[in-house]
């Protein structure tokens, strides 16, 4: 169903023709089902339109002419994953494309201030210039580095960088209503350093563990907390793609993978490398997943896989120790090698060689080579997510849970990939994530099994009392959870009906206040 | 192949935007990141290699049928390769072909753009797409002494090719590059008037049998002949000979050399020696046809390994843009006395494009000129005086762009310097 005409034309006049289309060629680009947990039908429904705003007032008359006329609207900025999707019968997307600029970089006060659509490429690149880093979310530098416009914000560098929810300060926002909202310090001082105050601080409001997935208005500029970066300025990538190389090894930076004999002294060890504070950097990457990294296609991948399984011990982490002296580097390496000795790990040898490690070392800083490790072996990817909370509970629940997909590999029902789970402590051991990827097809049975292994998980996480997965979105999933959960899912429900009493913002991937 | 050979190619698309980038380890910057000018310039997904991935396969499921938008967005592309080699940087699949190949579907099917139509009822009347009387087609090489190879056996032909044979100065290029081929020794024919267009622009447009035609022409030619190497100054033409001559199995065991890399290769066996100096600083602007695209057709044939996993028996290699021809130019610029080399952020596979490529020049010269404006300020930001190029479709796009910006930078192509120098 087209939007009626006058309304199109009132919408058309605040961006101009060109910004605006209800083709349905352009509208089926914005349905295509995506990878990540595909299903069966090729096309999601519909947009009613698709809309490019450049500036906030141009997404405040958007937010408003939706309230005005009950439409539904949808923002997203690089759209990389099943929430930027979902369309059907009034709802228009708001592509945030044409905002794409980085405002400002603080050194001082160590913050960065963006538009939805720079890359987290273009802002660490920027960033390292000025000796700075930022965490980069593990979906990879293609995404939007507005630290809202991902899911939990999660990355290899959580170590050093932490998460998605600890980096966003202040925010401008766009209710669902339509008012442009200033938050933090940018509500009373136009300065950008802090989301707690001397504003209004909404934080918790307008994110909890994950964002609101386009469900609570949108996010327009959000400063996000930069980090020191004891690396080079400029990377020494060489040669041609996909056969790109360091020229070398930055000084004081070594990457290592470790495999362990038992989960517990996995844990063990990222336990103890957390609290002596040495990591840069720490990965729970699988063998298949550093098989996809180094690989730079679908047959090399095969091989690596086949070969590493019988190289490594069991469950490992990647890590990256950067010392910002010869002193502190020495330390860190001796620190690193006594806690492996203790906890019986095994470096893996094929990431000592230089030229391998060397291309791992960068591509796992700038977060390069997702896709290759999602997606490019079945053109399609899903799996189950654990949280973000004490490191333990969330890798026993991954280890309950991956006893389904090795049952659904059993059955030949997804790729195997040696079912291994990817877990990692965050924040110097403290917090940990925990997910796990599973590869599998369009096929009926397969999309049945990946919908088996999400819904298995979360089962889980609630009988087992692991708390709320960030895989949690939608009515039905909260309304399972909140009872065994303070009854959060009602507060956010409050929220949703607070902020937007008219439902403007789809609320497919947040939660709906509708009964 | 046809396009339902691509459907499984097409329906590995993820949506991860990383065709509208320069891949992503090569990012330096904020600067410059875009490598699709067709999405850097329309901004809707449509527009992107992905977008249109999406929007053929929508197609191919009935979904949608020709509209007027739909040829829009069809024929607002360069058909410059960049989304590909993003793409397969992290993905084993095929996004330049398929996008080919829907032209050629539109055409088939009859919806077309009247401009292209017109076009290419040149190619079909005059056997070339240029405006211009097929007579004064072999003007460029009046009072060169060299064998005309419809005439006489040679084993080294130059092609001109259409926009250098009816453009006054790049035909003086052409004259250069045969003159200072003949001063290394090279026994070198040219086909003067009787030269033909290569194709290879009719078949980005879509209009494969008309393409074929040329392509078959050119061979019987260059077979009579008698030729074993073909030396050409235009990258359109060198990809057109190079790959998609072999793709066609036309191409026989005929050699296809740019004049950079037989020019390069006479530097280094001594039979060039550039000596006289040309002070200046320059940046290289990589053609697509020569660079990302310019690298071997690889035949293949095979099916898919059961299982989960994308693999082929055989295994299937990809063009990713890897072995395309970027130091050959670089190191014939590199070879003359006094020059120094700046390079700028989008170089080699990941390079950006002139605008003209597509067929764009001809329905959307506005989208062309637009392309090649953000290259010149590329150039410019890396402080040189020149951009130098290999391609005479680039040369004129580019040229063209700092003409409308006022910018001082200068064009030259790489023979114009080492004439200069030699």
């Amino acid at each position: 169903m087209a939007l009626e005409k006058h309304i199109y034309k009132i919408f058309e006049d605040i961006v101009g023709p060109e910004n605006i289309s209800q083709e349905p060629a352009v509208l089926d680009s914005y349905s295509w089902r995506q990878g990540q947990g595909a299903r069966m039908d090729k096309f999601v429904p519909r947009f009613e339109a698709i809309i490019l705003p450049k500036y906030t007032e141009e997404v405040q008359a958007i937010v408003k002419l939706c309230n005005r006329y009950m439409l539904q609207f949808k923002a997203s900025s690089t759209d990389w994953a099943t929430a930027g999707t979902r369309g059907g019968p009034n709802i228009i997307k708001i592509d945030l494309r044409r905002m794409s600029k980085i405002i400002e970089i603080n050194e001082k006060n160590m913050y960065a201030v963006v538009e939805p659509y720079v890359i987290y490429a273009q802002l660490q690149a920027e960033l390292m210039k000025k000796g700075l880093n930022c965490n980069v979310i593990g979906a990879g530098s293609n995404c939007s580095a507005l630290p809202l416009a991902a899911h939990g914000g999660i990355g290899h560098m959580g170590q050093s960088a932490s998460c998605g929810e600890r980096n966003l300060l202040a925010v401008e926002w766009v209710t669902p209503e339509g008012e442009i909202v200033k938050l933090g310090s940018l509500g009373s001082a136009d300065e950008w350093f802090c989301g707690d105050g001397p504003g209004s601080s909404l934080r918790g409001i307008i994110r909890g563990g994950i964002s609101a997935m386009g469900g609570i208005g949108v996010f327009t500029k959000a400063a996000v907390k930069v980090y020191h970066w004891p690396g080079p300025s400029i990377f020494p990538i060489e040669g041609v793609s996909p056969h790109y190389a360091p020229s070398q090894t930055p000084e004081r930076f070594m990457i290592r993978f470790f495999s362990f004999p038992s989960i517990e002294k996995m844990l063990e060890a990222e336990r103890k490398i957390g609290e002596s504070e040495i990591s840069f950097e720490l990965m729970g990457f699988n063998a298949a997943m550093i098989a996809s990294n180094i690989a730079t296609s679908n047959d090399e991948d095969f091989e690596n896989l086949n070969r590493l399984r019988s190289l490594m011990k069991g469950h490992g982490f990647l890590v990256i120790v950067a010392g910002n002296s010869n002193r502190e580097f020495e330390y860190q390496q001796r620190v690193l090698q006594k806690i492996i000795d203790e906890t019986k790990g095994k470096s893996l040898e094929l990431i000592e060689d230089p030229k391998i490690g060397g291309g791992l070392l960068w591509r796992c800083i700038r977060i390069t080579a997702s896709i290759r490790e999602t997606f490019r072996a079945t053109g399609t990817w899903g799996g189950a997510l654990a949280g973000t909370d004490i490191f333990a509970k969330e890798v026993y629940h991954m280890e309950k849970a991956a006893l389904i997909k090795k049952d659904l590999i059993r059955r030949g029902l997804a790729r195997d990939d040696g079912g291994g789970i990817l877990v990692w402590a965050q924040e110097h051991g403290h917090l940990g994530h925990g997910e796990m990827l599973l590869q599998y097809s369009t096929s009926p049975e397969s999309i049945k099994g990946a919908v088996e292994l999400a819904t298995g998980s979360d089962r889980i996480a609630l009988d087992d009392h692991y708390g709320v997965p960030h895989g949690i979105m939608g009515n039905e999933k909260h309304d399972m959870f909140g009872p065994y959960a303070y009854n959060y899912h009602l507060w956010l429900k409050k929220i949703k009906k607070a902020f937007d009493p008219n439902e403007a913002a789809d609320p497919t991937f947040y939660i709906s206040a509708k009964k | 192949m046809s396009l339902d050979d691509y459907q499984s190619d097409m329906e590995m698309c993820g949506r991860c935007s990383v065709c509208k980038f320069i891949p992503l380890e090569k990012v330096n910057g904020f600067q410059h990141v875009n490598v699709c000018p067709s999405i850097s310039k329309y901004n809707f997904n449509a527009y992107s290699g992905g977008g249109r991935l999406n929007i053929v396969v929508a197609m191919l499921e009935g979904r949608v049928g020709y509209t007027d938008k739909l040829l829009e967005i069809v024929y607002n592309c360069q058909m410059c390769g960049a989304c590909d080699v993003s793409c397969k940087y992290a993905m084993d699949m095929e996004v330049l072909e398929p996008i080919n190949e829907f032209r050629i579907k539109c055409v088939e099917d009859g919806y077309t753009l009247s401009t292209l139509d017109k076009t290419i009822t040149r190619l079909q009347k005059q056997g070339t797409m240029v405006p211009g009387a097929k007579s004064k087609r072999g003007n460029w090489a009046d009072g060169l002494d060299v064998k005309d190879y419809t005439e006489q056996k040679v084993k080294i032909i130059y092609h001109a090719g259409c926009r250098t044979c009816y453009d006054k100065d790049l035909g003086e290029l052409a004259k250069t590059a045969v003159t200072l081929l003949k001063k290394a020794g090279v026994d070198i024919g040219i086909a003067r008037g009787e030269e033909l267009c290569c194709g290879g622009r009719a078949y980005e447009m879509g209009y494969k049998d008309d393409s074929l035609r040329q392509a078959k022409h050119n061979m019987e030619l260059f077979q009579k002949a008698g030729a074993e190497i073909l030396v050409t100054g235009c990258a359109d033409c060198y990809y057109t000979f190079k790959v998609l001559y072999d793709k066609f199995q036309l191409k026989g065991d005929l050699k296809v050399l740019h004049t950079v890399e037989y020019f390069d290769d006479l530097i280094k066996e001594g039979k060039l020696k550039p000596s006289k100096e040309f002070n200046a600083l320059v940046t290289y602007h990589d053609p697509c046809h020569l660079g990302r695209l310019g690298e071997p057709f690889i035949h293949w044939k095979g099916e898919k390994i059961p299982g989960y996993m994308r693999r082929f028996d055989p295994p299937k290699q990809y063009r990713r843009g890897t072995y395309g021809i970027y130091e050959p130019p670089r190191d014939v610029i590199k070879s003359i006395p006094g020059i120094k080399l700046t390079e700028m952020d989008r170089i080699k596979e990941y390079s950006w494009c002139c605008g003209s490529g597509g067929g764009v020049k001809e329905t959307n010269p506005d989208f062309a000129a637009w392309t090649a404006k953000e290259r010149i300020e590329e150039a410019e930001s890396t402080g040189a005086e020149a951009i130098v190029t290999a391609c005479p479709g680039c040369n004129k796009s580019l040229k063209n762009a700092i003409k409308e910006t006022g910018s001082k930078l200068k064009v030259y192509d790489v023979i114009e310097l080492l004439e200069k120098s030699i």
